[in-house]
């Protein structure tokens, strides 16, 4: 059956089986991928999926479950397994239902434009991007992949109390990998571009950009190990942020996993370090005009000029601490439960650009690459040390090219050890955004 | 899960236009979670997961769809819709089934789906007690239970059908070790292709404990000195190493498109003489063990590197195609959501003749990487990296004060090479591997090894 038929269906189930409040979350979507090998089309994909998760209040707790078949035993399912999971949880595990009656920022996300774009003319695109790939430099051998994305998607929230909630939203996600090589040595670099207007897409700017970050990491080496002076590279920084963003968390710090307990108001980072969260961000990769529990999203400075000026909450949290929810309570999937999460979250950019910086810095390292990020960083304590690649930098100019060696560090301090933000303010795909960041120190291991 | 008329008509639907192969993969998935933190109940989820996937062939060419919307209408009217890019010279009609069949290698004696929740819980609470009794310094825990009861259905236009319920469960926890001015946590995570028995197998207090230990030691350790050194890794998790190392490079997903430093190395010496390297699909309620792949085929033991020979790659049926190489039994996906490829199942180094105190005793000075954490690895490059959760200095012979914080960082085919002892302790452990067709379980495994030179990041 149809979603909101679904909705009304639960509800009202619910509700009678004893729940005192419910809510019904839906998300649908369509996606399709076409990949490109060689000038010809070697995967193509497409897909249609709908599912609903559920959550309801019963005996004081909250229950959660979810399904991907939108039947009436389904719905039957949802309703005694959301009590059983209940019925297990400690007293304290209650989240409000959001009541309606706030007004919702406008907030445009989906093009019409974009849903008829034909497939040969995303198929036409993405070859365009591999051949500007391949051609892009001399050294390019191979494609490590080369890939074109469009998705739409749409999230529904009703509730017992009323609320009804629509959002859709619609891009393009193009990202090509180049294998450049010498001799035995090889060397990939990846770029991509995301939004939901076709005009702006420039498929060979796309793939040469790729071919050219792999080429200019040929030749690279490692370098003795000790204390340098650095130089983040945007995509760097950014996902230093995508990482760590969780110690702004209010429920990570009520549960004692964050050091920012106690620090609001605090000056935290360095003077020049501002980060938002700006949900309604035109063009913002992650905008949205409300979150997972329905309530209104808005734009807020989390650190500004180094205070930290507030934490992020969810509702649950919210209540905890008395004090209204920031609109940062976002479910993973449907499988997930309310959490906390950032939306376009970014470190302001400065007036300078990275040749200025580099220029200032005069001797030390330009880091372009961090892997590792998902084992070798603990969100708890802050600390990382991490596989990296960049360029030595003399006399304020880039120079060899690095690899093979890691930079450690702890986030806390790499907050208070930033000297300057860039004006090349750089976003990922899932919208964490920086500049390049000028940072007093860093511990590298090298040869 | 589908009646067999259904799966012939949207096969049918998908070979009009001339493809040269058809599959459909269905699945219906029950899965629980239970988390606790403190010892309390935080997070008890649970739900349905139901959808199919479509892929046809044309050459070397690949389409693939899924939806959830199973219904005849939608699946035929999918599959032309997919058919509709294919211009294909060929006219199959489907072959008469050939239901395959199997000695089940996962038997499962209870369950987890019908074991009442509050009992799984039990289990966590007592782990979370046995954390905190262990310490004063021990301040958080994070306990949790997952199982997932997965049925599977692949019928493809060579006749292939064949259906597996495949039943996975898996204890965590983790303990936090809490000073004035800093937290360090120690996590472990058992499980198998195994219903609820997984607690008559293992002693939740006991792993609790160990996870607790860990962080405790590593509260008190000192950063770990950073620059090349020798490395001592450690049994079962530390298994890890070669998965990323070599294990993805080895995977035809890499190898197919020439992005893998392995690639085109067959008969060839990639690694020292006493490296010996399987993935294994059928080890008895193994943690990535199946009855079969996700294209339908027998898992297999593939011996992969013998005695630092490269004798095969893991295939899956495109990639198969592409290299002109016979599939091993090791297409794999998270789900239907993605198309299959060429994935590891439960890989491991096989024991070598070294007891791992002549190991230590042997190394004069070097990093003893005890417990592994996670890495990941470029295939193309073969550039990998390792967080260490727990690890100590060796000094003379003798493994002296931990140190935090340690990374590894190298190049696969390199470090291969530099393996130049290889204990008789193999212990495997259980991890989630991510890639192109998602996360799935993997084991990785190994006896205690020795790299003779890494790379070892660290602050100290």
């Amino acid at each position: 059956m149809d979603y909101k038929n679904f909705q009304k269906i639960l509800i009202e189930k619910a509700l009678a089986a004893g729940f005192s409040d419910c809510e019904v979350y839906y998300k649908g979507s369509k996606h399709f991928e076409v990949m490109i090998m060689e000038g010809e089309v070697s995967d193509y994909e497409n897909s249609a999926l709908q599912g609903i998760s559920f959550r309801g209040t019963w005996q004081g707790r909250t229950g959660y479950a979810y399904t991907e078949k939108l039947t009436e035993p389904a719905a039957d399912y949802l309703v005694a397994a959301a009590k059983e999971h209940a019925e297990l949880l400690s007293e304290s595990e209650w989240e409000e239902l959001y009541h309606a009656g706030d007004a919702y920022p406008a907030l445009e996300g989906e093009n019409k434009a974009l849903e008829r774009l034909t497939t040969e003319e995303k198929i036409l695109a993405a070859k365009k991007m591999e051949h500007a790939a391949l051609k892009g430099e001399d050294s390019i051998a191979s494609m490590d992949y080369c890939v074109l994305d469009t998705d739409w998607m749409e999230t529904a929230i009703a509730n017992s109390y009323g609320l009804s909630l629509y959002h859709a939203k619609n891009s393009v996600t193009a990202y090509v990998c180049a294998i450049a090589k010498d001799g035995e040595e090889v060397k990939t670099g990846s770029y991509f571009w995301k939004g939901n207007d076709w005009k702006q897409f420039d498929p060979v700017a796309t793939g040469r950009k790729a071919a050219q970050i792999a080429a200019s990491h040929l030749g690279a080496a490692p370098i003795a190990s000790g204390k340098y002076k650095v130089v983040l590279d945007g995509p760097v920084m950014a996902n230093f942020l995508g990482v760590f963003c969780g110690v702004f968390f209010a429920e990570n710090i009520q549960k004692g996993f964050s050091m920012l307990g106690g620090k609001v108001g605090e000056q935290i980072a360095a003077d020049c370090v501002t980060l938002r969260d700006d949900p309604l961000l035109p063009e913002g990769y992650a905008s949205t005009p409300f979150d997972s529990e329905g309530v209104p999203c808005y734009n807020k400075a989390v650190v500004e000029n180094g205070v930290l000026k507030t934490y992020l909450y969810n509702r649950k949290a919210a209540r905890k601490d008395g004090v209204p929810s920031t609109g940062n309570g976002f479910k993973a999937g449907l499988t997930a439960p309310i959490k906390t999460a950032v939306t376009n979250f970014y470190l302001a950019p400065g007036q300078r650009s990275q040749a200025e910086l580099l220029a200032d810095m005069g001797e030390g390292i330009l880091i372009t690459d961090i892997t590792g990020l998902h084992a070798g960083a603990n969100t708890v304590s802050g600390d990382f040390s991490l596989s990296a690649e960049g360029f030595l930098v003399t006399d304020g100019k880039l120079g060899q090219a690095v690899e093979q060696i890691t930079v450690a560090g702890n986030f806390y301090e790499l907050l208070k050890n930033i000297t300057e933000a860039a004006n090349d303010l750089y976003f990922t795909s899932g919208g964490k955004g920086a500049p390049s960041v000028r940072v007093r120190e860093m511990d590298i291991a090298g040869k | 899960m589908l009646k067999k008329s259904v799966v012939e008509h949207t096969l049918e639907a998908a070979l009009e236009t001339g493809a040269d192969f058809a599959e459909l993969y269905v699945e219906q998935t029950k899965r629980n979670h239970i988390a606790m933190v403190n010892g309390q109940v935080e997070t008890a989820l649970g739900g349905l997961d139901y959808g199919a996937g479509i892929r046809l062939f044309c050459g070397n060419r690949v389409i693939y769809a899924f939806v959830n919307d199973t219904s005849e209408e939608n699946l035929v009217r999918t599959a032309r819709e997919m058919a509709s890019t294919v211009k294909g010279t060929h006219l199959l009609r489907l072959p008469d089934w050939k239901t395959r069949q199997w000695q089940n290698i996962n038997p499962i004696f209870v369950l987890p789906d019908d074991v009442e929740k509050r009992k799984k819980a039990d289990y966590l609470a007592a782990a979370s007690a046995a954390a905190f009794a262990y310490d004063p310094a021990i301040t958080q825990t994070r306990t949790g239970f997952l199982d997932v009861t997965k049925n599977v259905l692949v019928a493809n236009s060579e006749g292939v059908w064949a259906e597996e319920r495949r039943v996975r469960s898996r204890f965590t926890v983790e303990a936090v070790a809490s000073s004035a001015t800093e937290k360090q946590s120690g996590h472990l995570g058992p499980g198998g292709s195994v219903g609820f028995e997984l607690f008559d197998q293992i002693n939740v207090e006991d792993t609790a404990r160990e996870a607790a230990r860990i962080a405790m030691t590593m509260l008190g350790a000192k950063p770990c000195p950073a620059g090349k050194m020798p490395v001592v890794i450690d049994n079962g998790f530390g298994g890890v190493i070669f998965h990323e190392a070599c294990g993805h490079g080895l995977e035809a997903t890499a190898v197919a498109r020439n992005a893998s430093v392995f690639a085109g190395k067959l008969g060839q010496q990639i690694a020292s003489p006493l490296v010996t390297a399987i993935d294994d699909g059928t080890i008895p309620n193994g943690w990535g063990s199946a009855n079969m792949d996700d294209e339908g085929t027998p898992t297999r033991r593939n011996v992969l590197i013998e005695n630092g020979i490269l004798k095969t790659y893991l295939v899956d049926r495109m990639n198969g195609r592409k290299m002109g190489a016979a599939v091993t039994g090791s297409a794999r996906r998270e789900n239907y959501r993605f198309a299959p490829t060429s994935r590891m199942t439960n890989t491991f180094l096989a024991p070598g003749d070294s007891t791992p105190e002549s190991i230590i005793a042997d190394t004069p000075y070097g990093l003893y990487a005890k417990q592994m954490g996670g890495g990941s690895v470029d295939p193309a490059t073969g550039a990998f990296n390792f967080a260490v959760l727990e690890a100590y200095i060796i000094r003379n012979g003798q493994i002296c004060e931990p140190v935090r914080g340690a990374t590894l960082i190298g190049k696969g085919a390199e470090v291969l090479m530099q393996i130049d002892k290889v204990g008789n302790n193999l212990k495997r452990a259980q991890g989630m591997c991510g890639s192109i067709s998602g996360s799935i379980p993997t084991d990785v495994g190994q006896p205690m090894i020795r790299v003779k030179e890494m790379t070892v990041g660290g602050r100290g």
